[in-house]
């Protein structure tokens, strides 16, 4: 194929050759010593402080008792030195060379509360003030995720970040994770943020590796996301952009925001050794009641399973109701242990790791054990070039059970029950048996019997350079690779009684040749980056300073998927050739490439206002030639008044230590926004009756399709006032996503098409995100601080071609995306009602459909004011929150620590499957218990069952999401330099009116559209964490 | 070591290849590829019988199943089976968004869009003899869609239309000729060419395709009131062939995936078929045990049998037993009746034993005994076609063909789908019943 050049490509060899000829003359130098110690506010030694010589890359960082020694080459001149550490303010030094000499700095660093000196990464290459930018960027410290009783560092992130919307889908010890920054970005694609670590961007993919049946749970994203490999106890921080006006540096992969990664590194001086522990316990947070009452319907359950939905059996027969929970749910036990050093001399520095966690699922027989090691390292060539280098391994292994959105999931087998049978009971063989007529699965198989598991092999490895080439231009380069090796088993053993052929079994006659499954998935991904960028600051004159940037970034992916399947299983062979059907396999291969240039220029006036005007130009192979490279333009600014004269002069300073306004447009492409060969018309191969039958997909290709452009507008202020004892972050934004991309256009069938991938729309997320924290109390011995992070975000569908688009998925939810509501919403059948909002009961005294006008969707009432027509549909609800916030409490006495974190979502609703089967099946207490004990009339259920608002309900909830309260001893004897013991909580309570176990859910896993699901998915569990940390 | 770091960064640069942007896709055919060669276009003709007879959504497990739903043949074992569910209710529950209505109107308007781009490939082809074997083949598909649309669907499109073009309707009559129309193009391919064996090698076992022409065009012209042109085709078939939809383990019968297997869905009726007290099965009609099973222990006692009942059992593209009853009701509606002729075909469907059929659908009951009217030779006619075609999904149009009261069905046709009406303004309005 002949290859484009649709952008100017830098020539990085002749760059290079070039950039060498610019190297300073290595003359006039003296080796001086710089040392001394680094100290808080109260004198606390503080470790890990960087010191280095501005302008250029040599540096070190203090040892756990805060000391440092540099010794080094310098000009002679005049040099600063920069000691900084993450929530301290940056303090700078002057010292002048004339020959050798030996420095000496007690350095005593204040700390940030307001953070508008914090450096931050994110968005440059070199780093920058929090003051000079003019869009938010949150940073989590690493240490704030260790007391947060998870071993999964974006569960551990959960109400720390503004804008943000994280999500735990599953509560299974592998259970996926959602992060939505500022709402969803797109329809047909990932909405996950951009995943950077330590430069890599890494993969954060859901490769169904089990799971693999196509028969029940095709939709969504279900399963682990690959984010659960990375150990949190080896973050150092965590900085997230939101948006658009944000990310031009990350260009169109950051479309959804940028979760950006930064891992503990090295420091000189002698080794420290960290070592921590912890014990977790996992419980179910909630028990459903069942159904109690002593009778069923109809005749003996073993001939009629289902008695509820069959309003003709008015008969009843006594039965031993019975509570399955016991057979399904257990308190997991879990381990977390990681050992670190950290040491090196000057020229090179290196942290090393290892972490083992244990996890056990609060379903029988499940657990994840993950196994990390990790290497980083810095070292200085000489004064002005340094290498840094990382290796991740990790080994991370799951024993599951499927997944919600497929029947054999532990909780649906226990959903779909009548609770009468009892499922203990075994033939004479000591095999499980049938459970009523109709070919259901004994809950006791999958516990004891179905084998799932899944296990990954993961290296990130980056290698980078850092060059002052001469004073005030840097280069900086960095190439970094994530390979992902992930494979999964199923095997479902032959059952030994009747279960439904549907479900692999073998049918009333045990047919051999459909009874039980085995699977084997494998899933490879090889992501690699490379980016360069060129940075030239220079001072233009007393007050206006400037940046140039210029970088380019290429970035390729190569997956490759392969499963083969069966179901008829020879006795006792597990693997997926064991099978007498083989079901049909699949290899599916992708490649793809992105690759962007962007230039960016920065002002800085009196080191008060500050202007930046970027523009960037992308292409990703996903679009046709035509459509590739888009550009990209953002402009942002910000003004610090309070370091304006007339501000500093006048009263208000006294009282305001801090006041910063900023504003930032940016615009930014959805690279990824469909599949690598998505754009194309294909017929699909697949083996039918021993010949070859190429099929065609029921989605129209469409190879005019251009990337979804978002634009994004943020205005916001950071206050601090009264001594930084309040502060207050207020951001306001409005995103808008034009050539919104809708995989399921629905388009005639007379077509020969029922749908079409197209661009067509517009999406907004308009809203605000305020930040306040307090320090109501402070003194020697107390502290209290009170931090409120509250986030509204409206998510609005403006437009689409149609007057609306549906999306369905197996669970029965149907979606909607209508101009004007959410994207999306649950458009579903509703109760017809009276004037009074009341249920308008039908002759025999139920509740009925609402029907009326197909056309007009409007409601019609016949002579005797009973609905008529078609039954209608409308938006009964949306998966999207009005709000999120979170009220984090932290109370310090002495060496007492006591952290009270409350998470409340307010306004969304939830698609509740598995209430309204509990009723249908007559296992449900809400309902069907009051239907068999005569408190509802016989019929009730049957009646309003097909209705679907019935399942959908008010997902609203409030959380103790953690809880820790630590005790730090600090140096102890000799044998500790610091010891810390905590105990923790997490999702300990929850105050909501939820008929479910908990509305924090998603049994469409990672799914973009089909949220708020909740059918058959493993609860998000209570957890409590012992843990020491044990620094030598 | 001042030169390292250059030739570390050149050594670099020059390992990473330069990122690529044009990929190849490994995983599929891309339209140009598949319609520009036989075996391309084979495999989309193979792809036909694949979506026209297997799964949930093929046209086989919906026509069945509206069909039976909407005469009484079945009953309900579960609401939550909500689509089906409608069908049985009937009348307005049925709604535009049903799955089965949807999925009736998607694939066969599919298999016709498709068969379409078929058929014009075919007719580029070289090989003249491997061309009329691919018309010929997709044609039966082409026919049977076709077909299906306007067994349920008052008016069908006339052809496939574009999103800027919709496609205009015709009458469900029009659309039973169009479809004889198809079948006759293909006769006529295969008269001017005999399919090759090479074409024959490349498509599944169990057709009959030139049996299957002939049955499909008495079927349609029956239905389009076309007497003579049925009685000719009907009578060119040949009475022991048989002509199946076959499956394998990979491929499951439809019927039993979701109805025999699970016992979830729908069961027969009773021993009645769910015919009318009059019209009902005489007790010594040996169809009915082949049609139906009993389970004497569990409910429901009466089950599905016959072509549905193991995971792999073939399923009739038609029975000869049609045939006969096609020549028995043309003979008998014909502008001049022949009721001899139809009494005497309709005696052989009676008088059938197993040995006389290569499916072994035999009633192995006495000649018939009645008044030889038009009127009551009918009323047999259409007793015997819903006993001898029990489950072929033809009930609908035969109840409506034959006057029946609509008590005894729950709609005449379906609705049409939202997914169509709100994309083409052409779409007719709904039928009220």
């Amino acid at each position: 194929m002949k290859k484009t050049k649709p952008i100017p490509k830098l020539n990085m060899k002749t760059f290079f050759l070039f950039a060498s000829l610019l190297l300073p003359a290595v003359s006039l130098l003296a080796q001086v010593s710089i040392s001394g110690k680094v100290t808080d506010s109260k004198n606390n030694p503080l470790s890990g402080a960087t010191i280095l010589i501005k302008n250029s890359a040599i540096g070190t960082s203090s040892a756990s008792d805060g000391t440092f020694v540099l010794t080094t080459n310098l000009k002679i001149g005049q040099h600063a030195i920069l000691f900084s550490s993450v929530g301290y303010k940056t303090q700078e030094e002057t010292i002048t060379v004339s020959g050798s000499k030996a420095f000496t700095f007690n350095i005593n660093l204040s700390e940030d509360i307001s953070g508008l000196d914090e450096v931050v990464v994110t968005g440059t290459s070199l780093g920058t003030t929090r003051k000079q930018l003019g869009n938010y960027v949150t940073t989590v410290k690493g240490s704030s995720l260790a007391n947060a009783a998870t071993s999964n560092a974006i569960a551990a992130l959960q109400g720390k970040i503004a804008g943000a919307q994280i999500i735990q889908n599953s509560g299974d010890p592998a259970g996926g994770m959602t992060v939505r920054l500022r709402g969803i970005s797109t329809i047909g694609s990932s909405s996950e943020p951009l995943y950077i670590v330590d430069g890599v961007i890494i993969n954060n993919s859901n490769a169904r590796v089990t799971n693999t049946t196509d028969t029940y749970d095709a939709a969504g994203a279900v399963g682990q996301n690959r984010m659960i490999d990375i150990n949190p106890n080896d973050i150092d921080r965590i900085e997230v952009l939101n948006g658009a006006a944000a990310s031009a540096i990350y260009g169109s992969r950051a479309n959804a925001g940028v979760v950006q990664i930064f891992t503990k590194r090295g420091s000189s001086g002698a080794p420290q050794v960290s070592f921590s522990t912890s014990i977790k316990s996992n419980s179910l947070r909630k028990r459903l009641v069942f159904n109690r009452a002593p009778t069923k319907f109809g005749g003996s359950p073993d001939v009629q399973t289902q008695d509820i939905l069959t309003p003709a059996l008015t008969n009843t027969t006594p039965v031993t109701r019975y509570d399955y929970q016991d057979d399904i749910f257990r308190t997991g036990i879990g381990t977390d242990n990681n050992v670190s050093v950290t040491g090196g001399r000057e020229k090179f520095k290196y942290y090393a790791s290892a972490n083992f966690g244990y996890n056990e699922g609060i379903v029988k027989n499940t657990d994840n054990r993950r196994y990390g090691f990790r290497l980083n390292f810095d070292q200085s060539l000489n004064n002005w070039l340094t290498i840094n280098g990382g290796i991740n391994y990790v080994y991370n292994a799951t024993n599951e059970k499927p997944d919600g959105n497929s029947f054999y999931s532990p909780l649906n087998v226990m959903t779909i029950l009548g609770n009468f049978h009892d499922i203990r009971t075994r033939d004479a063989n000591g095999n499980i048996k049938a459970v009523g007529e109709r070919g259901r699965i004994n809950p006791l198989s999958v516990i004891e019997d179905l084998k799932q598991k899944q296990s990954t092999s993961r290296t990130i490895s980056n290698l980078g350079l850092k060059m002052n080439v001469t004073k005030g231009l840097n280069i900086d380069y960095m190439i970094g690779i994530d390979n992902t090796a992930q494979n999964g088993t199923t095997y479902y053993p032959p059952y030994t009684y009747n279960a439904n052929t549907a479900f692999f079994g073998g049918g009333i006659g045990l047919d051999p040749t459909l009874n039980g499954y085995a699977s084997s998935a494998n899933y490879t991904g090889m992501f690699f980056n490379h980016d360069l960028n060129i940075t030239y600051s220079t001072q233009l004159s007393n007050l206006l300073a400037s940046t140039t940037q210029l970088g380019y970034s290429e970035q390729y992916e190569k997956t490759q998927y392969s499963l083969i399947h069966s179901r008829g299983l020879a006795p006792f062979v597990q693997t997926a050739v064991a099978g007498s059907t083989i079901l049909p396999p699949s290899d599916v291969r992708a490649e793809q490439s992105i690759r962007g240039a962007f230039l960016q220029q920065n002002f800085k006036f009196n080191n008060q206002f500050f202007v930046t005007l970027a523009g960037r130009l992308d292409g990703s192979s996903v679009f046709a030639k035509e459509n590739r490279n888009q550009f990209y333009p953002k402009v942002s600014a910000s003004y610090v008044i309070s370091d304006a004269k007339f501000f500093s002069e006048s009263g208000i300073a006294k009282k305001v230590n801090n006041l910063k306004f900023r504003a930032a447009y940016g615009e930014s492409g959805n690279l990824t926004g469909i599949g690598a060969y998505d754009r194309f018309n294909t017929y699909l191969s697949s083996s039918y009756l021993g010949r070859t039958s190429l099929g065609s997909f029921s989605t129209r290709a469409n190879d005019n399709i251009v990337p979804e452009r978002q634009k994004e507008f943020e205005i916001g202020t950071d206050l601090s006032m009264f001594n930084n004892r309040l502060l207050f972050t207020l951001n306001v934004y409005n995103k808008k996503v034009e050539d919104l991309i809708v995989p399921n256009l629905t388009i005639a069938p007379s077509t020969g098409f029922t749908s079409e991938r197209k661009n067509v729309g517009t999406l907004t997320n308009k809203g605000f995100e305020i930040l306040l924290t307090g320090v109501p109390v402070k003194n020697k011995n107390f502290s209290w601080d009170v931090t409120l992070n509250y986030n509204r975000n409206k998510n609005r569908i403006e437009s689409v071609s149609a007057p609306l688009i549906q999306f369905t998925s197996i669970t029965g939810a149907s979606f909607g995306l209508i101009p004007g509501l959410d994207a999306p919403v649950f458009y579903t059948t509703y109760f017809a009602r009276n004037d009074k909002g009341d249920y308008l009961l039908n002759a025999a005294g139920f509740p009925q459909t609402e029907r009326g006008n197909a056309i007009t969707n409007l409601p019609l009432r016949d002579a005797n004011g009973q609905p008529s027509g078609a039954v209608l549909r409308k938006a009964t609800g949306s998966p999207n929150p009005d709000y999120t916030a979170t009220l984090t409490n932290s109370f310090n006495y002495k060496k007492f620590n006591l952290r009270v974190q409350l998470d409340r979502v307010k306004g969304n609703e939830v698609f509740n499957a598995d209430f309204r089967t509990r009723q249908g099946v007559g296992n449900g207490s809400e309902f069907a218990e009051k239907e068999h004990m005569g408190l509802l009339p016989r019929g009730y259920i049957s009646n309003i069952y097909a209705i679907e608002e019935w399942r959908v309900e008010d997902g609203s909830f409030t959380k103790l999401r953690e809880v820790s309260l630590s005790y730090n001893f600090g140096k102890l004897n000799h044998a500790f330099s610091d010891l810390t013991l905590s105990f923790a909580g997490r999702n300990l309570v929850s105050w909501d009116d939820y008929r479910g176990y908990d509305p924090e859910t998603n049994a469409s896993g990672q799914s973009t559209l089909l949220r708020g699901i909740d059918f058959g998915n493993v609860p998000i569990p209570k957890t409590f964490q012992l843990g020491v940390t044990a620094k030598f | 070591m001042k030169k390292l770091p250059i030739i570390f960064i050149l050594t670099a640069v020059a390992f990473i290849p330069s990122c690529k942007q044009d990929f190849i896709n490994p995983n599929a055919s891309t339209e140009a590829q598949v319609f520009s060669s036989p075996t391309g276009l084979t495999g989309v003709a193979v792809s036909l019988q694949r979506v026209y007879s297997v799964s949930r959504l093929s046209p086989v497990y919906n026509t069945i199943t509206a069909s039976g739903a909407l005469t009484n043949e079945f009953r309900l074992l579960n609401t939550g089976n909500t689509d089906e569910a409608q069908l049985f209710t009937g009348g307005v529950t049925v709604d535009n968004l049903n799955s089965i209505v949807n999925s009736l109107w998607a694939q066969n308007n599919k298999i016709i869009y498709d068969a379409d781009k078929v058929l014009a490939g075919a007719n580029a082809l070289g090989d003249k003899n491997y061309a009329s074997g691919l018309i010929a083949y997709t044609s039966i598909f082409k026919a049977l869609a076709i077909g299906a649309l306007s067994n349920f669907y008052e008016q069908i499109p006339a052809g496939p239309g574009t999103t800027s073009t919709p496609a205009t309707f015709q009458s469900r009559l029009d659309g039973y000729k169009r479809a004889i129309q198809v079948l006759n193009n293909a006769q006529a391919a295969v008269a001017a060419n005999a399919i090759s064996a090479a074409f024959l090698s490349n498509i599944p076992s169990g057709i009959d395709i030139p049996n299957t022409l002939n049955a499909l065009k008495a079927r349609f012209s029956l239905f389009a009131g076309d007497y003579a042109g049925a009685l000719s085709a009907a009578n060119a078939v040949s009475l022991t062939v048989k002509s199946e939809f076959r499956y394998e383990s990979a491929n499951l019968n439809p019927i039993f995936e979701t109805v025999t297997g699970t016992n979830n869905v729908y069961q027969p009726l009773d021993s009645t078929l769910g015919l009318p007290v009059g019209l009902q099965p005489d007790p010594n009609d040996k169809r009915v045990p082949f049609y139906t099973a009993i389970n004497p222990s569990v409910a429901p006692r009466f089950r599905v049998n016959s072509f549905f009942i193991t995971p792999t059992a073939p399923i009739p593209v038609y029975l000869p037993g049609e045939m006969t009853l096609i020549k028995a009701e043309a003979y008998a509606r014909q502008a001049t009746p022949d009721l001899t002729n139809a009494k005497a075909e309709l005696d052989k469907i009676l008088t059938k034993t197993p040995a006389g059929d290569p499916f072994g659908v035999a009633a192995q009951l006495p000649a018939y005994s009645g008044a030889v009217t038009q009127a009551t030779l009918l009323t047999e006619i259409y007793r015997n076609r819903c006993i001898e075609l029990y489950m072929s999904g033809l009930k609908l149009e035969d109840m409506r063909r034959f006057g029946r009261p609509t008590t005894e069905r729950k709609r005449n046709y379906l609705p049409y789908p939202f997914r169509e009406r709100d994309n083409n303004s052409n779409t007719p309005p709904d039928p009220s019943f």
